[in-house]
């Protein structure tokens, strides 16, 4: 048991770090809320965001960002499921070196790896496509992603499918009806992660979608947005941030505790 | 229904053999419990017969069909686990009808047979909740209806009873051996409890180290310990056993004690051997008796326990009687003769 001083410490040491992490938010939100120069309204006012909406094109980067957040989830998942499954729960002889092979990809430093993706995607004809920013991050996501997966399944019983195996299931059977449904709680979470993760992402877009304003991300419609108005009103690149932000911040809201509650109680024991 | 055939079963994890060289005999509908100290092979006999673990020498046959290479979900075994590994995101319904779901089996069929089996385990109030929300009996009997819906060749338990308290325990015991006599299927059963296997078993098969030490009825085990180890794992509290040599018709304790013996076998008489009495075949007073030194009485109702000194020797006694003896002070009891067990001291195997 703490102490009520123990308690008190504790929530002393939260509060300062929450003050530290939520700063850089509220400042920005009350910026884009504070009328900006030349403008006639008085108070807090919403017409940053009205002018930062009509004047930057969020809707389509915004609808871009989200095709191509929904895309690298959703293929990551699948993936991560299927591969985390295989390396926690079969027991093949190269299980060993093919996870370790697999998390070379948690090790490797992105901007390595932006120079050669776009020549291959320059050679390929996909700059400038949405495949150029899909593919690579399903496949930058994929080492934690799967890593994920099998620490998660590697903590259910053996015995689970054990039973489903003598109750006739194959390997396939045992992912779908056992592993596959308990772990939905994990895979959730683990999609909120890469959605805020790709989401956010800005360099690789920088750089493989530069010329074409038709698929580029939200993130990199804010660079460009606040390059052209950053000297005059930084009130409306304030709002045009929280814009980009609003989804993320939403998602993260939604799906944070949702899921969490584990399934796996009563299972055994 | 089916039986089950064991030959020179073995099984190796690099240098270590974990069985050796095993054979067992399990007749149509016959009970038959495994069992033997932690780490002796049992449950890992019993998952070769599941097909959960690989077989490193021998074979194991199920109606007659060498089962080494099938996999489990051709086997046509249901197994209940120890901690029942019951699906927690289904209902005690879909838990129960996974196996025919999963056959194609139609659902009405799956419904009617689910229902069946709810009923045989009165669980039939139960069937839309989830594991979580049963107590630990519930989520047993689930586990069993599980493997009753398939209506497998053959049972197999894996210490279904061990994590349940003590009067749950002896309850789900005999819900077990009425199940055995109602569906008259062949099951085989682990358990490292000798009192279950004594109370459910038609044939225990006592293990030890990876290897038979003895199989046949209960009561033969009992009665007829085929050495040491068997003597001293079968029977609650434990026989009763005193180093010693037969000396002019008599068996003399190291300590000095002569104590009596109905009939010495041939061939017994000067070597070292150890004299084994169960405490419930030791009688209070009597002629031709021998003074024990109290240590403690242990008055459980039913009966009395009297824990001891015969000489140098401990020495532990059941009794019907009541006692009032205290600690330090001296009882007489006699061993029936009758009831003697001899054993060799070198070999340990009885006499």
């Amino acid at each position: 048991m703490e102490s009520r001083k123990e308690v008190i410490a504790g929530h002393l040491v939260l509060i300062f770090g929450a003050l530290i992490a939520l700063h850089p938010f509220v400042s920005i939100i009350l910026q884009a809320l504070t009328p900006a120069p030349g403008s006639t309204a008085t108070g807090w006012t919403l017409e940053n965001f009205i002018g930062a909406w009509t004047r930057g094109g969020f809707s389509q980067s915004l609808v871009n960002s989200a095709i191509v957040a929904f895309a690298v989830v959703f293929v990551t998942a699948v993936a991560a499921v299927l591969a985390g499954y295989v390396l926690s729960v079969l027991k093949f002889r190269w299980r060993v070196a093919v996870f370790a092979l697999l998390m070379i990809g948690l090790v490797l430093p992105s901007e390595a790896r932006i120079i050669p993706l776009y020549n291959f995607f320059s050679s390929t004809g996909l700059l400038n496509t949405y495949w150029a920013l899909i593919l690579p991050q399903i496949a930058s996501s994929l080492p934690l992603a799967t890593f994920w997966m099998a620490n998660y399944f590697a903590q259910l019983p053996n015995s689970l499918a054990e039973a489903a195996s003598l109750d006739g299931a194959g390997e396939f059977e045992i992912l779908r009806y056992i592993y596959a449904p308990l772990g939905l709680s994990a895979v959730l979470t683990l999609s909120c992660l890469i959605f805020l993760y790709t989401w956010n992402e800005f360099m690789l877009a920088l750089v493989l979608m530069p010329d074409n304003v038709a698929v580029q991300t939200a993130p990199l419609s804010l660079s460009f947005f606040a390059g052209n108005e950053r000297t005059t009103e930084p009130e409306v690149i304030a709002a045009a941030a929280v814009l980009v932000a609003l989804p993320v911040v939403l998602a993260y809201f939604f799906l944070q505790r949702r899921f969490m509650s584990g399934l796996l109680e009563g299972a055994v024991k | 229904m089916a039986s089950v055939e064991i030959r020179n079963l073995r099984k190796s994890y690099a240098t270590t053999h974990v069985i050796k060289d095993v054979s067992i005999d399990v007749d149509d509908g016959q009970f038959v419990v495994l069992v033997g100290p932690s780490g002796c092979g049992k449950s890992t006999l019993l998952r070769m017969i599941a097909g959960l673990e690989t077989i490193s020498g021998g074979e194991v046959q199920i109606d007659g069909a060498v089962m080494n290479a099938v996999p489990p979900k051709e086997r046509d075994i249901a197994m209940v686990f120890q901690n029942y590994a019951l699906y927690p995101h289904m209902t005690v319904a879909e838990n129960m009808g996974f196996s025919l779901k999963l056959k194609k089996v139609s659902k009405a069929e799956i419904r009617a047979k689910v229902e069946r089996a709810a009923d045989i385990l009165s669980l039939s109030h139960l069937l839309d909740r989830r594991p979580k929300q049963l107590s630990g009996g519930q989520r047993q009997r689930v586990a069993m209806g599980r493997a009753i819906v398939r209506d497998p060749k053959v049972f197999l338990f894996d210490e279904p009873l061990s994590n349940l308290d003590a009067k749950l325990r002896v309850q789900m015991r005999t819900e077990i051996k009425a199940l055995h006599q109602r569906l008259g299927s062949t099951m085989v059963y682990v358990t490292h409890d000798q009192i279950e296997a004594l109370t459910m078993a038609d044939k225990i098969v006592l293990m030890n180290d990876g290897r038979v030490e003895q199989m046949g009825p209960p009561l033969e085990l009992y009665d007829r310990p085929a050495n040491l180890f068997v003597a001293s794992f079968i029977g609650s509290p434990s026989m009763n056993f005193f180093d010693g040599t037969i000396e002019n018709g008599a068996f003399r304790t190291t300590s000095g004690v002569v104590l009596p013996l109905a009939q010495i076998p041939s061939g017994a008489e000067g070597r070292p051997l150890v004299y084994g009495i169960r405490p419930e075949h030791l009688q209070l007073g009597g002629a031709g008796g021998v003074a024990v030194e109290v240590a403690v009485i242990e008055p459980a109702g039913s009966e009395t326990q009297l824990y001891g000194k015969l000489g140098t020797d401990d020495l532990v006694g059941v009794f019907r009687e009541r006692l009032s003896a205290r600690p330090g002070e001296s009882v007489t009891v006699t061993p029936s003769s009758e009831q003697v067990h001899l054993f060799d001291k070198a070999t340990g195997n009885r006499l």
